[in-house]
């Protein structure tokens, strides 16, 4: 991310939020992680022209239309190509991805392992709802087996994706599991992933509330335990990966929330050559001596 | 014009190419006009590749027809070969390796010389009998011998000085081979040429207009221009081979929304992946330039062979309706100057760019006077950059159809732009709104902004029509791109027939001033030439000016065609005009 000042209350003006009205429905867990990427952003105080949200299709996508800041609205499953191309053309600038776990664990789910792989400084933010909420419930990749949909009914009978296991195997640098009935918690791990220099994700349970009446947001509280609580931690990638199998192991009755995994490793943009001296936007564009020497060099 | 047409053949792994290139490079430095081709297979090891290099004393349109002198490095060569021997062709061949038995007293000169043999002496790398044999084509076409030992040492100082003297023994070695003369002189003027592949052109091209960053995955024929630019990210631009190509478009799509001149490019199977987010980055009303470079399909197709069937599929691509401007540079040259010129439109009309080559554009060489940097001018369009005291409305109704854009970074322009349809603000009009009557009206003025631009693009330049070659003729062949510069070499020979044939060719094939491109066609004997079976060029001439062409030369069985058989078809065809 840019330049973090925390500020002091006083200093705490900036309105990140939008005068648009969401279009997700009442109840649903879209609304209590919107508030937690605004309360994150307010405490870091992140200059609001500096932010961007990229997301894709999806209700969960509709994200950054309730934002003040920058935003790209793009297609289903593209969130991190575009986020990385945006954040490649200008490393200054906050690039938070927000969408699906249909739209980044299922059509996405090719640049999701690059994404984690590559380490660019971006926070991506999946809401967690084991359906597909804007085509109207059909199963997502992260639905149990056994699990009835419009899409399934006679169950699920593939494995759900494992994303916290699979981003910590590829390489993610900070990998954290948020519940939308706990925004408190949950804005905090935003905080930390957007402080974070790498790539980081916060995979976010956020029930949809119209078309998937199991995940509800009691099944989750029931289930949901903070990592913090047990004094995990989150440098060992063994027990990091131990934890990510807890879900499975305990036949879905044990589901830990909070840090997972966190190492640093240089980013993208600390490596690439074509940005030691600063974002590509920012650097001055070849002269007409520069092009031509290049133009000679190659003939 | 005196010419030469020279082919080496070998095997994948002989360093045919290389070779090649090194030809090339020591005709051009030394006042002649050159231009090179290669046929290969898509293995690394073994198989046919042979490697053709034409020299002329004059500008050179088209690799040339049939074989005036060849190099055989195995029997393969000469079996593969033989049957494009032109009268009188020289062939030279190392006796150790190659048997002539089937090629003699046919009026050949054969030159035996023992290429592998001299080139182990001299270096102990059997590679090196490539250069013997140019040091003998140099004897044979009489361009003076020193002229290889600039080019030695610029190809290959920076792996040291021994690589260099290896070479320029070997090739000298070459010259002075007994029974080697110079058989076909031929004499270039005073100027230093350049030797650049289309791909090369067009990265080029693209560096001088300020792009910075180029996402690509790997697929022949456009892997070269990724490779540009990751060979030259140390000045200041960023290549990034990504894990697919609907990762490649995304992310170029990313970085010019960022507010950097960004392109992507693959071949057609890429560009397959690609076609959603076309339409994507239209709606935005974000620049992009794509780099689409043919080759023979459907499917996979034959991965190292040519085509332009990619056309209508290009002009096309992706749902719904959106301005796009589309372009088949002609020639290596265009190459350069077009890629500058994509990113300009690109900025211009904030759409779509796709620049289309083909295999064969994109990697034969051509032999150039230089570049004029000096003409390449950079418009970013429009672009805000303060705050008007309003909320800032990115999709500004306007009467050319653009809306200034703005970059993240800029304070009190912050917007979303949305690939949903969307209002002046960017804000959506489509999952909770449509269909309601204020918003149904939002979508009519939205789309038909977005629309105008092409009405803009017409009416603003006067690229899109046609070029007219020799107006005052009594035929004229149609085509576009890389055919071109095959159908201008076949007027020349129809002319030396007595017939006098012009030719118009497409560059800029979308949009299209219909009216004009109808008043050039109208009333002409046309025939139509193309690289593809449906004769897609004809098919959008009907669907824009209704003019038919019957009379079509098609090729579409990968390799090059040749202004030889465009000749010969169009004397079948002039009676039936
Ligand atoms: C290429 C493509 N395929 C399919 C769709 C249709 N589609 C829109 S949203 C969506 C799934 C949404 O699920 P998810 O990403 O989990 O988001 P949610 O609505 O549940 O928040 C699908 C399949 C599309 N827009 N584009
Ligand atoms: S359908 Fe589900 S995911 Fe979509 S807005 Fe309603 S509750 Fe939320």
């Amino acid at each position: 991310m840019s330049q973090v000042v925390e500020k002091t209350d006083s200093e705490m003006k900036i309105n990140y939020g939008s005068k648009t009205k969401p279009i997700w429905c009442p109840g649903c867990g879209d609304f209590g992680v919107q508030a937690s990427i605004i309360k994150a952003l307010k405490d870091l105080q992140i200059e609001k022209s500096n932010v961007v949200l990229v997301s894709g299709i999806g209700c969960s996508s509709a994200m950054p239309h309730t934002f003040s800041t920058y935003g790209l609205h793009s297609l289903h499953g593209r969130i991190l190509p575009v986020a990385t191309g945006i954040k490649l053309a200008n490393n200054s600038l906050t690039v938070i991805g927000t969408g699906g776990d249909g739209d980044g664990y299922g059509i996405g789910s090719g640049h999701f392992v690059h994404a984690c792989r590559r380490n660019v400084d971006i926070t991506y933010i999946v809401m967690t709802n084991e359906t597909y909420g804007l085509t109207t419930g059909q199963a997502a990749p992260t639905a149990l087996v056994g699990t009835k949909t419009k899409s399934t009914p006679f169950g699920v009978i593939e494995q759900p994706i494992n994303p916290i296991a699979l981003a910590i195997s590829a390489g993610a640098t900070y990998v954290a599991r948020g519940f939308s009935g706990d925004p408190v918690h949950l804005s905090e791990l935003i905080k930390n992933g957007i402080k974070h220099k790498g790539f980081a994700l916060i995979d976010t349970f956020s029930p949809c509330v119209t078309f998937n009446h199991t995940n509800t947001f009691d099944w989750f509280r029931r289930r949901v335990y903070k990592l913090e609580q047990e004094g995990h931690d989150s440098s060992d990638i063994s027990k990091a990966f131990d934890k990510s199998m807890e879900d499975f192991k305990s036949n879905y009755e044990k589901m830990p929330i909070g840090l997972f995994y966190k190492t640093e490793r240089p980013t993208y943009e600390d490596l690439d050559i074509s940005l030691k001296d600063g974002p590509l936007l920012n650097q001055p564009l070849p002269g007409k001596e520069e092009i031509k020497k290049a133009i000679e060099e190659n003939m | 014009m005196v010419d030469v047409t020279i082919r080496i053949a070998g095997a994948n792994g002989d360093g045919v190419e290389s070779s090649g290139n090194m030809l090339l490079k020591t005709v051009a430095r030394n006042g002649l006009h050159a231009y090179g081709y290669r046929g290969y297979q898509s293995i690394i090891r073994g198989g046919h590749v042979w490697y053709q290099v034409r020299i002329g004393e004059a500008k050179l349109y088209s690799p040339g027809n049939g074989i005036d002198v060849f190099v055989a490095l195995n029997q393969d060569g000469i079996e593969n070969q033989k049957e494009h021997f032109n009268k009188n062709a020289i062939i030279i061949y190392d006796p150790s390796k190659v048997n002539v038995d089937s090629i003699k007293n046919q009026g050949y000169t054969l030159i035996g010389i023992p290429l592998l043999d001299t080139a182990v002496k001299i270096s102990g790398d059997p590679i090196m009998r490539n250069v013997v044999a140019i040091g003998a084509i140099l004897k044979v076409i009489g361009v003076n011998i020193e002229a290889f030992d600039e080019v030695a040492k610029s190809m290959f100082l920076r792996k040291g000085e021994a690589i260099v003297s290896n070479n320029v023994n070997a090739a000298r070695t070459g010259y002075n081979y007994e029974g080697v003369e110079t058989f076909r002189p031929i004499k270039g003027d005073e100027k230093t040429r350049f030797t650049l592949d289309g791909n090369t052109a067009l990265s080029m091209g693209s560096y001088a207009a300020g792009c910075k960053l180029y996402a690509g995955y790997p697929m022949t024929p456009a892997s070269t221009i990724l490779q540009w630019f990751a060979a030259h990210e140390d000045k200041g631009v960023l290549a990034k081979q990504t894990e697919d190509e609907l990762a490649a478009i995304n992310t170029a799509i990313g970085g010019s929304f960022a507010g950097v001149r960004s392109a992507c490019g693959t071949s057609g199977g890429g560009f397959s992946l690609m076609v959603e987010a076309l339409g994507f980055t239209a709606m935005l009303e974000v620049p992009l330039v794509v780099f689409e470079a043919q080759r023979t399909g459907p499917s996979t197709g034959l991965p190292t062979k040519t085509e332009q069937a990619d056309l209508l599929f290009i002009l096309h691509a992706s749902q719904g309706e959106f301005p796009r401007i589309v372009v088949s540079p002609r020639n290596v040259e265009e190459c350069f100057y077009i890629a500058a010129e994509a990113f300009n439109l690109a900025d211009k009309y904030q759409c779509p760019v796709i620049v289309m080559s083909d295999l064969f554009l994109s990697e034969h060489i051509e032999s150039i006077d230089g570049f004029d940097i000096d003409s390449i001018n950079i418009n970013r369009g429009k672009i805000a950059e303060k705050n008007n005291g309003e909320r800032f409305k990115r999709y500004l109704y306007s009467e050319d159809g653009v809306s200034p854009r703005a970059f993240p970074g800029t304070p009190g322009l912050e917007h979303i732009a949305a690939s949903d349809e969307h209002d002046e603000y960017g804000d959506l009009v489509s999952d909770a709104l449509s269909g309601i009557g204020k918003y149904v009206e939002v979508r009519k003025k939205m789309h038909g902004k977005r629309m105008s631009k092409i009405e803009s693009m017409l009416k603003n330049e006067s690229i899109f029509v046609p070029k007219v070659r020799d107006e005052d003729s009594d035929y004229f062949f149609v085509c576009f791109g890389s055919t071109t510069d095959q159908v201008i070499e076949a007027t020349e020979m129809l002319k030396s027939k007595g017939k006098k044939f012009g030719v118009i060719s497409f560059n800029y094939l979308m949009p299209l001033d219909k009216e004009k491109t109808k008043k050039m066609l109208k009333g002409k004997k046309l025939i139509d030439v193309e690289c593809n079976f449906t004769a897609q060029l004809a098919q959008v001439i009907m669907a824009n000016t209704g003019i038919e062409i019957p009379n079509r030369i098609l090729r579409y069985d990968g390799e090059v065609i040749t202004s030889a058989e465009i000749v010969e078809k169009a004397l079948g065809m002039i009676d039936k005009f």
